[in-house]
């Protein structure tokens, strides 16, 4: 049937565009609205609180750290987090106590009534007040990962130009458009939580540590995630969950846009020291990067994210001597997460910067110094093995440079406009043996009408699961794609497939379903036609065999990993991409409008070209508004700009037309959603390098800092 | 105090406090095409028509749409077909939760005789957002509606 690589239409666009389709807060609901009492201070003890004798509380649900049953931990990789505070808080907006009730204004007017009271401590504040133990927030060094790596032997120093820079990346707002929701159901003593998230297991695995018993997990349509609803909804789940036991009645609680950006997870902020030796060509001799961020006031997801950004540090160049420094701090602000991307964007608007900054060093073009440092058959990356990818980056570097005519819009530049260029790779799925740990299994049933069914708990956000997985497993059965569809992902009823995260869902989800695929098919036999089908499927259901069919993830034997070396195969593949920006900048008001914007990309096999595309242009979006837009600003620990008025995503307007090309077209299919926000915000930087001459190392790149760059 | 309006051309009667959001009160109605993505008129999501105008119920108080005719997407379903149809085909529709939004925009621009050209409907979105597409494939889904 072929239906890989067919861009078919989105099986949920119908009931997206004509509004029926039912969100969260679209479910029908009757029960009490709960809301969070947070913490006003960064740092200190809790030393009273009170509840106003004038208001009457009566009728007002209210849940404290006492009420919970469990564990009082939300456990992601380690346990630091609370779920809610007990006597210390660590940023501002730590949650204190639950309220519920069923009006939202009286709600409001009781949480205006509870006093509480804090024994102040001075907060940290920076990555530098952490580093240097202005309060000791965790263990004896405030550092929740650090990973230390070395590659190669210090070159001779003979005739070696060196170059040392400071590369600085903000906090990011993930900005899904539907704001975190959730709602517990009471039936009868059991809790079923329903809610927009990425990872129903997540979920289920952090409610059962909360409630000691196992919750039922349903994820609702997810208005976008990006990252954002990858750990969080844990939390807000586990506060609905406790207000629902407790008051014995069905809990909604939704979070406004001011308190979603306020205290959710953010990408984590970083300065990023890239010191290099290199030759008169420009050719990498030696590259010792020191990476730090911030993961905020708990661990949360941090150490991995810092594992990602030491396997991206270096990007895929050949550089014989790779040294990597990096470390994860803890600070008292809202704590950071995961978001597209997850660490890559960081380092590799490093390394895309600092490969111009040689190139400005030595005068030569930036698309000559990188094709100076292709890695070969020989070439190793960071981790110490041989970059299987070079023939396919050399390949996709080549056609970006080409096609896009870059070196002639870069010799012959016109007033007030630049070019610029990023390549880079992203890792797909899990880090390391991060995805046998896993252990994913899927799982389909065939249908009395020979439908299929699949049962994962990979999510549609927004990126097309629920259209590309019916493609892969009507591609292996040869049936139309209306043939297949996926069940909503429920912990009591679909396999574990792992959380949907990392560009995991099509590579490795997708490649289980087709092994299960194939066992069915082979029990089927052979048939050509859909009748065929059909009775080939009235056959085997009458011989009462199974109709359900699973596969589970097995580790490739040529993946190797060690972590303690930070050794072996980082991923199993890698995506890959060369971005082109070219930008203008406005000498009147200082304002940058990129006009162009190519994204070449290599992602193997493309299983729906039109959602593939999608996902490229808006994590280009994404990526510009990274670059030009997107400030967070934090005083004393507290988001201030926590309004899309402040907060600045792109508009229409905003962004130039974007063409995107896939080059790679053979299997297998590897990660996509994650590479497009990776190589945007270098290629837009250096393009107004080249436009104005002058070097951009922090992000975002406002009005304000060009106007200050071109005094 | 008392509210009373039509809602896609029924008569709904509302007893809100005189701050409650429209946004609010027309999705206890039940029209939950109309979504709360910001509350402060900077996305789009909660687009609906009042008097033929569209406006953001998230910056409408319940006073403003006394006696009016309130039309949001649930009533529109005939007029929006095509765009509907064109979102879909074209791939304008990812997460979906400013879908309904852009497609009340672009019924309206539309229905006013707007320009078919890339920059103009670009221009025309400025009021919502969609931080899943990156606007090409709404933008291209406009230019294509089928009339």
């Amino acid at each position: 049937m072929g239906v890989l690589g067919e861009s078919v239409v989105r099986v949920d666009a119908a009931a997206k565009a004509d509004g029926t389709l039912r969100y969260t807060d679209d479910l029908p609901f009757d029960g009490l609205y709960g809301a969070v009492v947070r913490s006003e201070i960064a740092y200190g003890k809790i030393s009273a609180i009170t509840f106003d004798p004038s208001f009457d509380f009566s009728d007002i649900v209210i849940v404290d750290h006492r009420d919970i049953e469990g564990r009082n931990a939300n456990v992601v990789l380690t346990d630091d987090q609370p779920f809610l505070a007990e006597a210390r808080v660590r940023h501002i907006g730590e949650p204190i106590l639950l309220l519920a009730h069923r009006s939202k204004r009286r709600l409001r007017e009781a949480a205006a009534h509870i006093m509480i009271d804090y024994d102040a401590q001075a907060p940290v504040l920076s990555m530098e007040e952490s580093l240097a133990l202005k309060q000791r927030l965790y263990g004896d060094d405030n550092v929740f990962k650090a990973i230390h790596t070395v590659k190669g032997n210090p070159p001779d120093e003979t005739g070696l130009y060196t170059l040392e820079k400071t590369y600085t990346t903000p906090h990011q707002e993930q900005a899904y458009l539907e704001p975190q929701s959730m709602v517990a159901r009471f039936d009868g003593g059991r809790v079923k939580i329903i809610g927009s998230m990425q990872c129903p297991f997540f979920v289920e695995a952090a409610l059962e540590g909360l409630a000691g018993e196992k919750i039922e997990v349903e994820q609702a349509p997810t208005g976008g995630g990006f990252g954002g609803k990858e750990d969080y909804p844990s939390l807000i789940a586990g506060y609905a969950y406790l207000l629902c036991k407790k008051a014995g009645q069905d809990v909604k609680i939704v979070y406004d846009r001011e308190e979603d950006i306020a205290y959710t997870t953010k990408r984590h902020p970083s300065k990023l020291r890239y010191r290099s030796r290199f030759d008169s060509t420009g050719k990498l001799h030696a590259l010792e990067v020191d990476i730090t961020i911030d993961g905020g006031a708990y661990v949360t997801l941090s150490p991995v994210v810092l594992a990602r950004c030491v396997l991206h540090a270096a990007g895929f160049y050949d550089c014989g001597c790779i040294r990597v420094d990096a470390r994860a701090v803890a600070t008292n602000t809202p704590p950071n997460g995961a978001f597209r991307g997850f660490g890559a964007p960081q380092v590799l608007f490093g390394i895309e910067r600092h490969m111009d900054d040689i190139a400005r060093t030595l005068g030569l073009s930036p698309a000559v110094v990188r094709e100076r440092n292709l890695p070969g058959a020989g070439s190793v990356g960071v981790s110490g093995v041989p970059i299987a990818e070079h023939a396919r980056l050399r390949d996709l570097f080549e056609s970006a440079r080409n096609e896009s005519r870059f070196d002639a819009l870069y010799d012959s530049p016109a007033p007030h406009r630049g070019v610029g260029m990023a390549l880079f790779m992203h890792g797909a799925g899990y880090t390391g043996v991060g995805e046998s740990m896993l252990a994913s299994g899927v799982s389909i049933v065939l249908e009395a009408d020979g439908s299929v069914e699949i049962r994962v708990g990979s999510v549609e956000m927004g990126q097309g699961t629920l259209t590309a997985l019916p493609q892969i497993v009507a591609d292996a059965l040869d049936l139309p794609v209306d043939m297949v569809s996926c069940r909503t992902p429920n912990t009591a009823e679909v396999a574990d497939s792992g959380p949907t995260v990392a560009s995991r869902t099509v590579m490795i989800v997708g490649r289980l379903l087709a092994q299960a695929a194939g066992k069915l098919k082979t029990a089927l036999g052979d048939y050509d036609t859909p009748d065929g089908y059909r009775e080939a499927v009235a056959r085997y259901r009458q011989s009462g065999a199974p109709q359900q069919f699973g596969a589970s993830y097995e580790q490739p034997a040529d993946i190797l990993w060690d972590e303690d070396l930070f050794y072996g195969n980082g991923y199993e593949a890698y995506g890959l991409g060369c971005y082109i920006a070219e930008v203008e900048v406005d000498p009147v008001d200082y304002r940058v409008r990129v006009v162009r914007f190519d994204a070449y990309n290599d992602v193997g096999m493309v299983v729906n070209p039109m959602m593939a595309e999608g996902q490229v242009e808006g994590g280009v979006a994404q990526g510009i508004g990274y670059a030009l837009f997107e400030r967070l600003v934090y005083e004393a620990g507290r988001v201030r700009s926590p309004r899309f008025s402040d907060y600045t995503l792109p508009m229409a307007p905003d962004l130039p037309e974007i063409s995107v090309r896939f080059l790679g077209v053979e299997a297998p299919s590897l990660g996509l959603g994650e590479l497009p926000m990776d190589g945007p915000a270098a290629a837009v930087a250096n393009a107004l390098g080249h436009a104005l001459g002058n070097a951009f190392d922090a992000l975002p790149i406002t009005p304000e800092t060009v106007e200050e760059a071109c005094r | 105090m008392q509210i009373t309006c039509t809602i896609n051309g029924r008569t709904h009667r509302f007893d809100c406090a005189p701050e409650s959001r429209v946004l609010d009160l027309v999705r206890e109605a039940g029209m939950t095409s109309v979504k709360a993505g910001c509350g402060e008129g900077e996305c789009g999501a909660c687009s609906l028509f009042v008097n033929g105008r569209l406006v953001n119920a998230c910056l409408l108080l319940a006073p403003q749409i006394q006696d009016a005719e309130v039309v949001t997407l649930e009533g529109l379903q005939e007029e929006t077909a095509a765009i509907r149809e064109s979102f879909a085909e074209h791939g304008a529709v990812q997460c979906g939760f400013c879908t309904p939004g852009f497609v009340l925009r672009a019924y309206d621009y539309l229905s006013h005789g707007g320009e078919r050209s890339e920059e103009a409907i670009k221009a025309a979105l400025d009021g919502n957002l969609c931080r899943c597409t990156g606007y090409r494939k709404i933008v291209e889904a406009i230019v294509k509606v089928k009339s």
